[in-house]
């Protein structure tokens, strides 16, 4: 009986062995050749990508590189991670630096037109975070208003395509921002509807307007003209979906009040434009 | 990545745009802090109570703070004390109060050059100090500090690249802005770093002109 078991223990052993093997694609040679996954993170967006008190890489994404990591090449240490910025993360990918950006960088048509993406891993709304005494009620109550955003981000690219009536201060950082709500610079700061969470959650005189506009998926980044790369990646993407990995990510990594917004933006498709 | 012309163009009515900024906000700036200057350079010179410590505090507080928390504290802190300037006239006050500290000192050494027998004989034809200064020092005393304040304005119009960082949409602004969402880098600060070379020669150009019409003698 006992011996029974082991045999049938190994044989579902092998086949899921087989069929893991089977699912993903071969690594491209000059990605082998390496020896390790030269991936850029993000190190300031927790829980995305950060480093923590002892300055070790941590967040969803790190967790993800770290799991191709160890498919690629059989152990998540054979990685070398690179913090990136949002607005130096491409010129890094292309410069060669690093073969992959893991960095919530969102799919957007200007950057596919130097870049190619995989399939999105996650989409994540935009929100404005206004003073909690504002009379703005919705998007349409910015019309002529000065409003916040940062350089380079998809609310700008969206805010200046869809409401060139409203007056756009760009500024460099979230703090910045939330700096130009709270001294009356702007009506609003306009971003990711994740960080406005948290600033909301810290900040009680903020509330959110609670529109969503621009939304967009992340995706991971890879340079042109690697198709064998692309797919080995969409692969992983596939197979981290199959084994429902990204659940326990999240439990590891986001507050409890916070996972369910990141759940959905994990696990659910990006819902149609509202 | 190859350089692209074509894409130059098609941005070229922004970066005119960002340029007009730069030299408005920039020249608005040189002309005030000339003011400031001017005007701190007499009050330390006629050692004018009250008037005269503050000069000498305002002066050694800006010239030993960064640029760019001056411009941060004008533009976000000052609202907070019921004091808010507009975007543009913060960018113009962040640079005036900045250069203005390098112009009373500029000033100051122009003034220190004029002899003191010049000062004696204003005195002995029955002007009061303040007459002095404005009539027989400063119309020398300026001429000397020509070099110098030509040296401040410089630096006034390259640092005006720091105001994108309080959004201003100068010419810095404008390349920054467009790199992040096209990310055509090298062009972009191909032009950026022409154009300041232009603009800095056409400056010291300027100012040559007017310092070979002040060199002429009073007689001629």
């Amino acid at each position: 009986m006992k011996r029974l078991n082991w045999a049938g223990a190994l044989a579902v052993l092998l086949c899921a062995w087989g069929a893991q093997a089977a699912d993903m694609p071969p690594l491209p040679a000059a990605i082998k050749e390496a020896g390790v996954l030269k991936v850029g993170v993000r190190c300031d967006q927790p829980p995305y990508g950060y480093q923590d008190q002892k300055g070790e890489f941590a967040g969803i994404e790190v967790d993800m590189a770290k799991t191709i990591a160890d498919w690629a090449f059989g152990s998540p240490s054979k990685i070398e991670m690179t913090c990136v910025t949002a607005d130096n993360r491409i010129p890094q990918l292309n410069a060669r630096k690093v073969d992959l950006l893991i960095a919530t960088l969102g799919m957007t048509p200007e950057r596919a037109r130097v870049i190619d993406f995989t399939k999105g891993y996650n989409w994540g709304g935009s929100d404005v975070t206004v003073p909690k005494d504002s009379p703005i009620k919705s998007l349409a109550d910015l019309k002529g208003k000065t409003l916040a955003v940062l350089k380079g981000t998809t609310q700008a690219a969206w805010l200046e395509a869809k409401m060139p009536d409203v007056d756009l201060l760009k500024l460099n950082s979230v703090a910045d921002g939330v700096q130009a709500v709270k001294q009356g610079r702007a009506v609003g700061f306009a971003g990711d509807k994740a960080t406005a969470v948290v600033i909301v959650g810290r900040d009680p005189a903020l509330r959110m307007v609670g529109q969503p506009y621009a939304i967009t998926e992340g995706g991971i980044g890879v340079r042109k003209n690697e198709p064998e790369w692309l797919a080995y990646l969409n692969a992983a993407i596939d197979r981290m979906r199959a084994e429902k990995m990204f659940g326990p990510w999240i439990d590891k990594w986001v507050p409890a009040e916070n996972r369910p917004l990141f759940i959905e933006a994990f696990t659910t498709p990006k819902p149609a434009e509202g | 990545m190859t350089f692209d012309t074509a894409y130059l163009v098609a941005q070229f009515p922004a970066l005119w745009r960002g340029l007009l900024m730069t030299l408005e906000v920039s020249l608005v700036a040189m002309a005030l802090s000339i003011v400031i200057g001017t005007a701190g350079a007499a009050a330390r010179q006629l050692r004018i109570p009250v008037l005269s410590p503050l000069v000498f505090a305002y002066v050694e507080l800006i010239r030993n703070t960064p640029l760019l928390v001056q411009m941060f504290f004008i533009f976000y802190g000052l609202p907070a004390i019921g004091i808010r300037l507009s975007l543009f006239w913060s960018g113009v006050a962040s640079l005036a109060v900045w250069a203005g500290a390098f112009q009373v000192e500029n000033i100051r050494g122009g003034l220190s050059v004029v002899g003191r027998g010049l000062y004696d004989a204003g005195l002995a034809l029955g002007l009061r100090r303040a007459k002095v200064l404005l009539l027989v020092a400063l119309p020398i005393g300026l001429r000397m500090s020509i070099p110098a304040m030509l040296n401040t304005s410089i630096s006034l119009l390259k640092n005006s690249a720091y105001l994108q960082a309080i959004g201003l949409r100068d010419l810095t602004f404008v390349a920054v802005d467009r790199i992040s969402s096209d990310f055509r880098i090298l062009e972009m600060f191909a032009v950026l770093l022409v154009t300041y070379i232009v603009l800095v020669f056409a400056l010291a150009a300027a100012s040559g002109v007017v310092e070979r019409r002040l060199r002429r003698p009073f007689a001629a």
